[in-house]
Formats: C-alpha cells, structure tokens, sequence
C-alpha cells in the first residue's frame, strides 16, 4: 500500500521538476534574472491568437507592435517586481500558487484508474456505505394516547390479547384508533420507516422476531402493537452491480487520500518553529526523530 | 369473460380517475355507482397499498439550493459543489464550507440542485484569483477584496451581486463565462454528471435544473427551472442566462426555453417563480409586465403553461399572505420581509403588495382568467430554502443560514443580510424555511416531476407533517371515520392541485382534510381552509375558515377560533412540550356560503404549536445576544396547493 501511495509523489515531484526545467528552458531564454528579454515567434503568435480570440479578428501591425510593447512592460514590472520580492506576503498570488499545486496533485488522481481489485477492497473497506438496508413488511394497530390518556397502556394490553389470540378472528384493520398513515406495510426500507414513525420505532421494529404481535412500541404518535410479517436482512451487492457508485467514491476518497499524503510527504521536509513557545504550537510539534537529527547536524 | 368484465371497469374506473372532478363525474360513462367502484377497488385486498392507482406516500425535498456554482454563493464563501449538497440531502454528515459538521435530522427524498445560470462558475476563479480575472480591473478589484477575507471579501460579494442585479458586470467577463464558452460548458456538465451520479430510482432523486435570475433594477423575478430528464437530453441545451446580449429578463423568453427544449429534446420542463416579496409589485402583473409586454391572451396562457407551481416560502421571508392584505388574518404576519426590492435601491410602497403575495395572485388569477379565458396564476404551493450553501436546512434547530456567512456562529445574527441607505433586511430575519412534500407515485425523477406538474404538493416552513386535502361534493362525516381515508378521498374527490367545475344541483363543495404531525416534531394547533373568490361585479374577496382545532377549543359561527393554542416553549431552554395541540386533526368541512355561480380556490393551511425560531438557538447554544426586535418563537406551517371550483 505505501509504495503505491508512494508512486503519486514520485509523478508529482517529475512533474514539478519537468515544468521547472521547462519554464527554464524555453520560456524565457535570458531568464527572470537577466536584464535581457527576448521575444519569441512562439510569442507573437499567442499574442495575436488571444487578441483574436477576443476581438473575432487578428491585430493590425499597429496593435500588434501596442500588444508588444504592453508585453514588454509587464514583463519588466514582473521582473522588478519579482525582484523587490512584492511576490511575497501577498494573499492572492499565495493562493493563486497554492491552488495551482492542488490542481497538479487532482489531476494525477484523475489519472489514476482503479483495478478491479482496488474496487473490491474499497468495496469491502467500507461496506457500511454501500450495504443495502434491511427491510421489514410489517401490520400495526395504534393506539392513542393523546386520547386515551393513563388508559393507554390498559387498551394496548387488551388489544394484544385479543391480536394473539389465535382463536379470535377479528380483523386487525378494524381495531385500534385512526391514524392517518396505512395500517399494513409491504415490505420497505428501515430508513423510510424511520421518516414516517421515527427513528426508535423502526429500531424497534427490525429486532421484533417475526409472525407474532408484539408491544406496544412508542412513536411520535403514540403507541402501537406490532406484527412483523416479513424481515429481509441488508446485504453487500456483489461489485458489478454497483461498480460505477464505488467507482465514484474510490475517486472521491482517492483525490483526497492523494492530497493529504502528498502534502505529508513534503511535510517530512519542514520544521515549524515559533519565536515564542504558544499555546498553537500543539499542533506543530509532530517533529519525526528523521527531522530532528538532520537538523542537529545543522 | 369475467376478467374481461373486470378489465373493462378498471378501464372505465381509470377513465373517471382521469376526469374526476368532484359530483362532475363525466357524465357519459353515467354516474359512479360508490358501491361498485368500492368492490373494484384494492383497498380490500390484504395488502391495500400493494397495487393502489394513488400515491400513498408524500416526499420530501426541495427545488432551490445554491452550490459554490453559483456567483453569490461562491463569493459569500461557499467551497460545496453539487456533489456535497446531495450527499447532505441524502442522510450523509459532510463539512460545511464553514468547517463544520452537518447533518440532517433525517434524509430528503429528492433535490433539484439550482445554481445561477448567469456567469455560473465565476465565483471559484474570482476566489482564486485565475489569471484570466486578474486582466480585467473590476474583476482584480473583487479578487483582491476576496483575498483580504472577512468584511472585504462580503464587501466585494455584495458589490458584485449589485452589479449583477443592475446589469453592470463587465463585458469581458460575461462572454468568457456565458452559454457556449469551454468555461461553461464544462460547469453545466459538471451539474449534470452530479445530478445523474446522485439519482438513484426509488431511493433518491436527483433533478438537473438551474434558476434563470430575472432581477432588472432588483426587482426579484427569479424563475427556476426544473428538468424531468437524465444527462442525455441535458446535454443538448445550455441553460438560459439573463445578461445581455447572449440572456434575457422577459419571462416570454424564458417560456420560448423551455418550449425549445422539449421540441429539441423530446423531454419535459418546467419553471416555477419566487420571492415576490421582493419584485416591488412585478412577479404577478395584472396590466403590463417589467419586461414590457401586455399582460394579454398569450401572456396568461404561457404562463400558465409553464408555471404550474409558486415557492411560497423560503429564507427571504414568507409569501403566502401579508397583514395589509389580509387584515383580519392574525397569522399573515409571518416572517414578513417588506422594506424594498432584493438590493433595498428602491423601498416598497403599499400598492405593490397586491402583486407580490400566493393568495393575493390566486385571486387575481380568478379575475385574469374571467377577462382573458386563463388563469395565469393557477399555481400549487413550494416550499424551498434558497440556501447559498449547498446545505439544504430548514429545521429551526439545524438552521445554517443563507449564505456560508451566516453558517453557526456567535455574529451571524448581528450582520444585516442586505443594507443600504434606504433600510436593511436584518440578519436575525432569516427565516429558517421550508421544504415541499410531493404526493407521488415512486420516488423516481419522473413520478415527482409529474406529481409537481399535477400540483399534487404543499408546502412547510420546515416541519414535515403529512397533509392529505381532498376536495369532492359528497364528503360527509363518515368518510371520516372509513379506516383508510386516502381512498375515500380519491374515490369521491380529487386531491390538492385539482379541478371541481360545475357544482351538481344543491350540493356546496365538501373538503375532507387530515393533518399529521412530524414524528419528531410539535403538535398541531389548527387546520384552515382559506378561500378566495370572484364576485358577480368582477371584486374578489378571501375568507379563513378554521376547520379543525386542538385541546376542545370552539369554532364560532362566524367560522374562526380566536383562542390561542397557548405557548410552551421555554425561553432559557430553547424547548417546548407536546402537552398542547393534537397529533392528528382531521375534519370534513362544506363551505357555508358556497355560490355555485361564483369562481372560488381553497387551499388549506395547517399551523402548529409555538416553538422557538432560529434565533433562540443561536442565544441558548452559542450565547448571543438578541437584539429586541428578533421574534424568538413562531408558528410553523404548511400550505396545500389549491383546489380550485370553476363553475
């Protein structure tokens, strides 16, 4: 796991290093330092090509010598600016950049594409998230306690008896008070349970051994005797029916995995040091003994 | 023969299902014999619900909800796209842009996400200060006062949403991030893939949809648009923007959209407007529109056309009724936000208010449609959050605000939402609503598009309590007490949203409603049936009739019951006790002073107990100090859509 953790590090620093050498090589060959610009043909044209784009037709010779020269300035203030360190301590260039790395770490896990066996792991690492909900076909009679008052408990007592009496042959549907929701459930998901009786009442209702009446199980609304008539467990779907959903969450969990390990990593190369000893330098002193004794031979 | 037999009334009973507007039974397949339709009917089947013709089940979402898509929200802060605002609305606990951990007290059903179609997708590159922002001055000026934070950063948002709102954003921006850029196009597909990855049949559902934000001069017109469809016919439009010269603010333009779409695409559409409280007299015209036009033949029907649903009540305030509207309705004046139009450049004036508030334009609807042959503003009744969060919350105790800088914390009740010289919209009158429940078939996209195309649906400030209201000739108190009264209701009547016309000789419209609380929620006070109507001189009125109330209370004959419920909330707690008001109200009423002649609606509002607003929350948990003027408790509510009676 770690040398594959590792593999997107390596990707990201080569990338950093080929964009460096890049910028080195053919941006600017005089370079930020020199005193010397150097405009390419390669330049030229994406002057011309950004002013057509937004004027829906290429530059004039006169414009195209105004768009020069309006290069030339900025590359200069860009230099001195540079140069007197105005880059610095300035909040949106500080984004800007941060954002800009982020970007390189996404687009590295957009790259990566998950094998079958990644999937499957992912699947079973976090089966909580992808497990179906049990479901449960249930009957119920309430009972009301907002009308009934102390004789609420007495009535559920009595209608229990007479719902597990085998040899009564009263229909449930007629007994109890009115209630606006249906007396008989197919079978449905304990979640959609939940949003129509509460949550304690469909936990209630899942632990009820099926085919005999029980109760009385409180709600929101009051009392009821319950009739569990079917219970279906919640299962893991096998891989292939879902691939795309954990496909999707891989990626989601990946980018974020990526980001935070990259970081670590370039992490290990920092020590944070305060001036004064502050109740915020907690969070600071995960100091590896790796960085401690490099920096004793400093 | 006899499955032929019983294959042929169900065809027949189908028929009747189809057209069954009250005793107006088409009369040429005869008249209904109750009997025989009973016997037909499932409902004496062991399972009852198994194969039923109705909806058993309301579900619950919301059709308005802002991610950091969206040019105010993203600048207000907000880091969530649509993927973190299904995954919320679907039972999931996730990280507010704020940084802190939310969940909901229980999963919604479904959830259109609704970014602004405008320079969508702008807000992350202003945030981020992207180099092609940093070239235009305006642009690096926002994205310099965003990189500052704090009280900059909600500076430059609202400079921008100003902008916006006066058509005054520059160019260069507009044309990079406007329909049919690579910029845009990539945001709308990003929309997209999130909608379709989200919906999940049966389960959740995922509607793709953008809001078309109409605001000339800070009039608010916003329209929003919901698709019935996947990715496939999605993809071949681009959503409709507002600013010139690619957008359009007239409304005709946007029916023209969604006409287009369902040519080009084969699919279906629809828009559905909010927060005529803040269009300074111009979402329900009754003579010209804002945008120019006659409010003539074509106007009414395109607009019934694609109207089919009003959101009544969200954040920036409730819709519903107003005090000065309805002087004799000691309710109207709930989370009332009147001071100006959305930016306050210009203050309300009392004459505007005919044309900004649901029972007002239902009414004005019954006169439009006498003049013009369509009721422009037959709508059914949506509640929403309007959130710039991408956190869908509208549970008082679970409130994160309209934007991520009103998300929990100790000064968000203290930052007005909008002030300006002329006045300001107070932080603490944020209004922690609402929700729509959809009486559908299935959660699927199709089933819930078609319930909200029907106008199967109401609306809550919030609380999920279950509201059945049945409109029919032959209610009686019987039915009442029938065990299993959804069936009754669709056998004898039609359901919110429907249609009774001409009343059969001697018989006065009958309404069978039933009220349920939210299991976790307060209980009920009462339930009202509010009418409206057109009198024979062209002059319509309104009437509140309270039809059910709790603890014994009575009903004078004039029809209203003007004891209060009581008040339990504990001010120092936060909290309240069920020990007032009823779990379940439920009546049958007939309207006493029924016309068969007259033109009416009736829709019915169901309020429940005192509990404490947002606000006592925030003083309790976080130990903030109310200014004076914060209401500190309320009553929340639900809002059927109406039926209507045409004679």
């Amino acid at each position: 796991m770690k040398s594959l953790l590792r593999e997107p590090l390596i990707h990201f620093l080569c990338i950093g290093a080929a964009l460096f050498l890049l910028f080195e090589l053919f941006d600017d060959p005089a370079g930020p330092q020199s005193s010397r610009i150097v405009i390419t043909d390669g330049q030229i044209e994406f002057l011309k090509a950004s002013y057509a784009r937004s004027r829906q037709r290429p530059p004039t010779e006169q414009e195209l010598q105004g768009l020069i020269d309006s290069y030339v300035r900025e590359e200069i203030f860009y230099r001195e600016a540079l140069a007197l360190g105005l880059d610095k301590d300035d909040t949106i260039i500080r984004k800007r950049l941060n954002q800009k790395l982020e970007l390189m770490s996404d687009d590295i896990a957009g790259i990566t594409i998950p094998s079958g066996e990644q999937l499957q792991e992912f699947l079973e690492t976090h089966a909580e998230s992808f497990r179906t909900e049990p479901q449960v076909a249930f009957r119920h009679v309430f009972i009301d306690v907002a009308q009934r008052g102390y004789q609420a408990d007495d009535e559920a007592s009595k209608l229990l008896a007479v719902l597990s009496d085998e040899k009564s042959n009263s229909d449930p549907v007629t007994l109890g008070d009115r209630l606006m929701l249906p007396k008989t459930y197919i079978l449905t998901p304990v979640g959609e349970i939940a949003k129509m009786f509460g949550k304690p009442f469909s936990l209630e209702l899942i632990n009820s051994k099926p085919g005999q009446w029980t109760g009385p199980v409180q709600s929101g609304y009051g009392l009821h005797l319950i009739l569990v008539t079917e219970h279906v467990e919640g299962k893991l779907p096998q891989l292939d029916e879902i691939r795309e959903t954990v496909e999707w969450e891989w990626s989601a969990a990946h980018r974020k995995e990526l980001k935070e390990n990259i970081y670590k990593e370039i992490r290990e190369k920092y020590t944070i040091e305060f001036e004064q000893p502050t109740s915020n330098a907690g969070n600071f002193q995960a100091v590896s003994a790796a960085q401690a004794a490099q920096e004793k031979q400093q | 023969m006899s499955i032929r037999n019983n294959l042929l009334k169900v065809f027949f009973l189908s028929l009747a299902m189809m057209s069954l507007p009250g005793g107006a039974i088409a009369s040429d397949i005869g008249s209904p014999n109750l009997e025989v339709i009973k016997g037909l009917y499932p409902g004496n089947a062991y399972s009852p619900y198994a194969k039923r013709l109705f909806p058993s089940r309301v579900y619950w979402g919301e059709t308005h909800l802002h991610t950091g898509l969206s040019l105010d929200a993203g600048l207000f802060g907000c880091t969530l796209g649509p993927e973190d605002a299904y995954r919320l609305a679907r039972g999931e606990e996730i990280i507010a842009s704020s940084g802190q951990p939310i969940k909901l007290s229980r999963p919604l059903d479904w959830l259109a996400v609704t970014d602004h179609s405008d320079i969508m997708g702008v807000a992350t590159d202003i945030q981020n200060g992207a180099p092609n922002i940093m070239a235009i001055p305006k642009g690096k000026e926002w994205a310099e006062g965003f990189a500052k934070g704090g009280e900059a950063a909600a500076k430059a948002a609202f400079d921008l949403i100003s902008h916006f709102s006066q058509n005054k954003i520059p160019e260069e921006i507009l044309k990079q991030y406007s329909p049919g850029s690579p910029i845009y196009n990539k945001v709308w597909e990003r929309i997209i893939k999130a909608g379709d990855h989200f919906n999940d049949p049966g389960h959740f559902t995922a509607l793709i949809g953008f809001e078309w934000t109409s605001v000339p001069k800070g009039f608010n017109l916003h329209r929003n648009v919901i698709l019935r469809d996947d990715g496939i016919r999605a993809r071949q439009v681009v959503p409709l923007t507002t600013q010139p010269p690619i957008g359009t603010t007239d409304p005709l333009d946007l029916y023209q959209w969604l006409a287009d779409y369902e040519n080009k695409t084969g699919g279906q559409a629809f828009a559905l407007a909010h927060n005529g409280n803040m269009s300074n007299g111009w979402m329900f015209p009754t003579v010209e529109t804002y945008a120019g036009g006659k409010v003539d033949k074509n106007y009414v029907e395109q607009r019934a056309k694609w109207e089919p649903l009003y959101e009544v009540t969200q954040i920036k305030g409730d819709g519903e009724a107003h005090p000065y509207l309805s002087p004799t309705d000691e309710f109207a004046d709930y989370e009332t936000w009147e001071v100006g139009n959305l930016d306050i450049t210009e203050l309300k004036k009392p004459e505007m208010l005919k044309r900004e508030y649901a029972r007002e334009a239902l009414k004005i609807g019954l006169a439009l449609e006498t003049k013009l042959g369509t009721n422009p503003y037959k709508f059914g009744m949506v509640g929403a959050t309007d959130s710039h969060t991408g956190l869908t919350t509208a549970e008082e105790e679970n409130f994160f605000g309209k934007s991520t800088s009103t998300e929990p914390s100790a000064t968000r009740i203290s930052h007005p939402f909008v002030e300006t010289k002329l006045g300001s919209y107070p932080g603490y009158s944020l209004a922690a609503s609402g929700y729509q429940a959809v009486w559908a078939m299935e959660n699927t996209r199709e089933a819930i598009f078609d319930a909200m195309k029907r106008k199967e649906t109401y609306a809550t400030t919030g609380p999920r309590m279950l509201v059945r209201f049945f409109g029919g000739w032959e209610f009686d108190d019987n039915d009442l007490r029938s065990r299993t009264p959804a069936f009754i209701g669709y056998e004898k009547g039609v359901p919110m949203g429907g249609d009774l016309t001409k009343a059969p000789k001697g018989k006065a419209a009958s309404f069978m409603v039933f009220a349920l609380r939210d299991p976790i929620g307060a209980n009920l006070d009462r339930v009202q049936i509010i009418k409206g109507w057109l009198d024979k001189d062209g002059e319509t009125h309104e009437k509140i009739y309270d039809v059910a109330v709790s603890d014994g209370r009575t009903i004078g004959a004039n029809g209203r019951c003007k004891t209060p419920v009581g008040n339990t909330v504990d001010l120092e707690a936060a909290n309240w006790t069920n020990t007032i008001g009823a779990s379940e109200l439920a009546t049958v009423w007939t309207d006493p002073d029924f016309d068969p002649n007259v033109k009416a609606f009736y829709y019915t509002r169901i309020l429940e107990i005192p509990t404490p607003r947002w606000v006592l929350y925030d003083k309790v948990r976080l130990g903030v100090k109310i200014p004076k003027e914060a209401k500190l408790t309320h009553q929340e509510r639900a809002y059927s859509s109406p039926i209507w009676y045409t004679p």
